[in-house]
């Protein structure tokens, strides 16, 4: 037995504890209850559990995610180390970083808000009424894979009292929802994952609304939650297995008769807590709650509704079907899976240009003085940009040079930011795993707009309109997103940015027992395709994994005149 | 009504491509039609038939194959006989000695191998390397220096090293190359796209769409060879276009039915004739499917396929 010391940046004690040779610290970590986000589930291929050896040694082979320098600098990675001897460990409390309260693009600034209440106002224009109730608050949650929003409403006026958002507690069990059912099916895992979403996260997100409101947990009549089909059963506590492995049914679509005291939340014991229901395995409430401030519902118009969060969600049609699909495009729009990524927050880059001559670049940030990071518009911006400089090739390869270009044995690197310019001290750059990563992504969610079109005999320009909603921001280039083959080729009018839809979505659920009853008659009413049974699909995701595509004609210009 | 017959022709071809120079130089490609479709349109270039050697000698177990080469001592005489076989129309020098993970032949002494065949012969000359990435980096790069001008095909240049091979076999010293990719239509497109972005003329190169043995996933190979020659003629993909050569012998006789012994398959019949037939069911497959040219080993099997090629053209 050898005696492994964790310091923990922002904590007076150090905490010990007994471990066998050849033990992992990232699981050595989990047991002593260091919380370290570990988005990859400690697969070593996302570079987020970084500590650094103070004394003593550990055992870890080389990986792409540490450069050599910083091996050097005794950094290393969590979950790639394992004990071979006594040692001391720094964790640094970025290694945290989801318990940090971030901002969020929902109801924060007076343009989300008044988007929120135009909304609002349009859904219970369409024939639909407030239920009339007289007092009371409720509050409305959006669970996603990365991060929870919350609002609390005052129910008679519909008024947003405050709101709150913070990372979901799960993520440091894996940021996919694979990976956390995996956890989940492990022993005590259920508790774990059930805790770290509730416990750990929500509750805190509804301690902060009371704050923020004046109101308190007695003031709760009505809860409503909106969550992808994993977050649903990861939080009341139902197994996720059946999501993960064929033929992917989840336990349940519709969840009914829920109380605040069954739901575990700080609320009178039965205040009903209503759960936005699922299509299937891999299209959940949120997509639900989502559809409903789309109004595609009420539309003629053909509408292509494309939720970009950590995962890819996919809605067509109108007034007359829809049909949906999920696309496994993984965290990269949130910043995730890359190695420079963050989320659109204070430090993260969100546009970038660079010169064609030199390959310097030019960028803005979201807030702060110096980048830290890349979020997912800056990151659709930076990869459009390295292609159309002809920086990287067609297959994300680097293939020029410059003072920004750095290769070593596992290819090129673009440096965005020098370590003298950046706020963490260290170059940030994007490597050529992250261009990889970023281009499997949006060509997952191309490949599964062709396959949804194609199974219609549809063609993009059959598309009135596209809405986007999702974590990657209002900050979305359009154009550039296009422009890397990751959004059909149609006139810029046709699209829209339309933020949080599920949490509006999830609003006005809160506000009316009409709005609840549509979003279920949109659930059941939508036709599931399942893209990894569909035969036409891995064909379509490889010829988009390409820049723009490997069918170019798609994305050609139609010529002037 | 009386049945008239209508000819499917392309209004697009498929690239001509020349290898070797002189007299004997082949071009193969320039067809609009179906592979074979000679009774639609006049093929444009026969396929050709490459004889294959390599840097390790005669394979003085297969009788057919030593009885053929049998006096030639040096790698020059070996090409040369190679060059007069009936039915080659090129050789083909598969540098398979050179392999890291085998003999692990210096580069020097393969450029120097690749010289003595290439002025033994006067039939167009290709290039195989040894089928790992790094050492046919260099491998080609030098030969293509040391045989400028002679417009060697290299086989194959594949995405982790298309742009040094197509910088120094094409843009540097004037020969040939083929892209190669497994077995995909979108990554053969892919590639194609690479090379042209790089400013690569399209008559510099050719494909080499990937190939298995008949029987061994042979079916991926046909649906593959049908949707690229579909694209190329019918949807006009200009980045399809290339003509095809497929390294058949590399992969048929390193099946099962190739290798194992007589004494222990009695009922299978002599390694060689089995070995035969693998290699000419495999040939007869890609060329129907738009193989443009085929490298094959046993004397045999070149007759053989040299002789359906005729009959069909």
């Amino acid at each position: 037995m050898y005696t492994l010391t964790f310091k923990i940046e922002g904590r007076p004690h150090d905490i010990k504890c007994q471990v066998e040779a050849g033990e992992n610290v990232l699981r050595a970590a989990e047991r002593m209850g260091i919380e370290m986000d570990a988005p990859c589930a400690g697969n070593g291929t996302c570079g987020k559990c970084r500590i650094r050896l103070i004394s003593g040694a550990l055992e870890m082979p080389q990986n792409p995610r540490l450069p050599y320098a910083d091996y050097e600098e005794m950094w290393r990675l969590a979950c790639q180390s394992t004990v071979v001897g006594d040692a001391v460990v720094w964790v640094p409390a970025s290694a945290s970083a989801f318990k940090q309260d971030i901002a969020t693009a929902d109801l924060s600034t007076p343009e989300e808000l008044a988007r929120y209440e135009s909304a609002i106002e349009a859904i219970f224009s369409t024939g639909l009424s407030k239920t009339p109730f007289t007092e009371g608050c409720g509050i409305a949650v959006d669970i996603g894979t990365t991060t929870v929003t919350a609002a609390l409403l005052d129910l008679a006026t519909g008024k947003v009292l405050s709101k709150a958002s913070r990372g979901n507690g799960q993520i440091r069990f894996g940021a996919d929802v694979i990976n956390r059912i995996i956890q989940q099916m492990r022993p005590g895992g259920k508790e774990r994952l059930q805790r770290a979403v509730r416990e750990e996260t929500i509750i805190p997100i509804m301690e902060s609304l009371f704050r923020d409101s004046g109101k308190t947990s007695a003031d709760i009549s009505r809860i409503v939650i909106a969550g992808n089909t994993t977050m649903e059963h990861l939080f009341i506590g139902a197994d996720g297995d059946s999501i993960r492995l064929e033929p992917y049914v989840p336990a349940f679509l519709e969840l009914t008769g829920i109380d605040a005291e069954k739901a575990g939340l700080p609320a009178p014991p039965d205040s009903p807590v209503i759960f936005a229901p699922n299509v299937g395995s891999y299209v959940g409430g949120d997509i639900t709650a989502g559809v409903l401030d789309t109004l595609m519902w009420d539309s003629d118009l053909m509408t292509l509704f494309i939720d970009l969060g950590t995962n890819g969600e996919l809605v067509l049609g109108n007034r007359e079907y829809m049909l949906t699909c999920a696309c496994s495009a993984g965290p990269a729009f949130e910043g995730g899976d890359i190695s420079c990524g963050m989320r659109a927050t204070t430090g993260a880059i969100d546009s970038v240009r660079i010169d064609e001559e030199t390959l310097e670049p030019q960028y803005t940030l979201i807030a702060g003085e110096k980048p830290a990071g890349l979020c997912g518009s800056g990151l659709i911006d930076i990869i459009s940009e390295l292609f159309r400089t002809g920086a990287v090739n067609s297959k994300g390869k680097f293939v020029r040079e410059s003072r920004r270009i750095r290769y070593d044995e596992f290819g090129g690197n673009y440096i965005v930011a020098f370590a003298d310019e950046s706020a963490t001290g260290s170059d940030i750059e994007l490597n050529e795993g992250d261009l990889d990563n970023f281009i499997r992504a949006k060509a997952a969610i191309f490949s599964a707009i062709r396959t949804m079109l194609g199974s219609l005999a549809m063609t993009p320009d059959d598309i009135d309109r596209v809405i986007i909603a999702g974590g990657i921001g209002s900050g979305i280039d359009i154009e550039k997103a296009i422009s890397i083959g990751m959004l059909p080729l149609l006139p810029l009018d046709r699209y829209s940015y339309i933020g949080n839809s599920s949490l509006t979505g999830a609003c006005a659920m809160l506000l009316s027992d009409e709005a609840t009853d549509k979003v279920f008659e949109i659930g059941r009413n939508m036709t599931y395709i399942e893209l990894s049974t569909e035969p036409g699909y891995m064909d379509e995701f490889l010829a988009a994994c390409f820049l723009p595509h490997t069918d170019h004609r798609l994305f050609e210009k139609p010529e002037e005149g | 009504m009386a049945f008239t017959r209508k000819a499917q022709t392309y209004s697009s071809s498929i690239n001509e491509v020349t290898i070797g120079t002189g007299e004997k130089a082949v071009t193969i490609g320039g067809s609009n039609v179906m592979p074979l479709y000679s009774f639609d349109a006049p093929l444009k270039n026969k396929v050709a038939v490459g004889a294959e050697i390599t840097d390790s000698g005669v394979d003085t177990t297969l009788p057919g194959i030593a009885s053929y080469y049998e006096g030639a001592q040096t790698i020059g005489e070996i090409a040369a006989r190679a060059a007069q076989m009936p039915g080659a129309d090129f050789v083909a020098l598969a540098l398979n000695g050179a392999d890291p993970n085998g003999d692990n032949r210096p580069v020097d002494e393969c450029v120097e191998i690749a010289k003595q065949v290439a002025d033994a012969i006067d039939v167009p000359l290709v290039v195989t390397g040894a089928r790992n990435v790094e050492k046919d980096t260099e491998l080609f790069s030098k030969i293509a220096e040391a045989l400028q001008g002679r417009n060697v095909l290299f086989v194959s240049a594949k995405e982790e090293n298309y742009k040094t091979v197509a910088a120094s076999a094409i843009m540097a010293y004037g020969n040939k190359i083929s892209a190669e990719s497994a077995v995909d239509i979108n990554l053969a497109k892919q590639l194609n796209v690479l090379l042209s972005q790089m400013g690569i003329n399209p008559e510099s190169y050719v494909m080499n769409v990937g190939s298995a043995a008949a029987g061994y996933g042979y079916d991926y190979v046909a649906s593959t060879l049908d949707r690229v020659k579909d694209a190329a003629l019918a949807q006009n993909d200009a980045m399809l276009q290339m003509p095809i050569i497929t390294p058949v012998s590399q992969e048929t006789w390193a099946v099962k039915e190739s290798i194992v012994s007589e004494e222990d398959y009695p009922e299978w019949g002599t390694r060689e004739a089995r070995g035969v037939d693998m290699e000419v069911c495999t040939a007869a497959a890609v060329i129907a499917g738009g193989s443009d040219a085929v490298i094959l080993r046993h004397p045999e099997s070149v007759a053989t396929i040299s002789r359906m090629i005729a009959d069909l053209m």
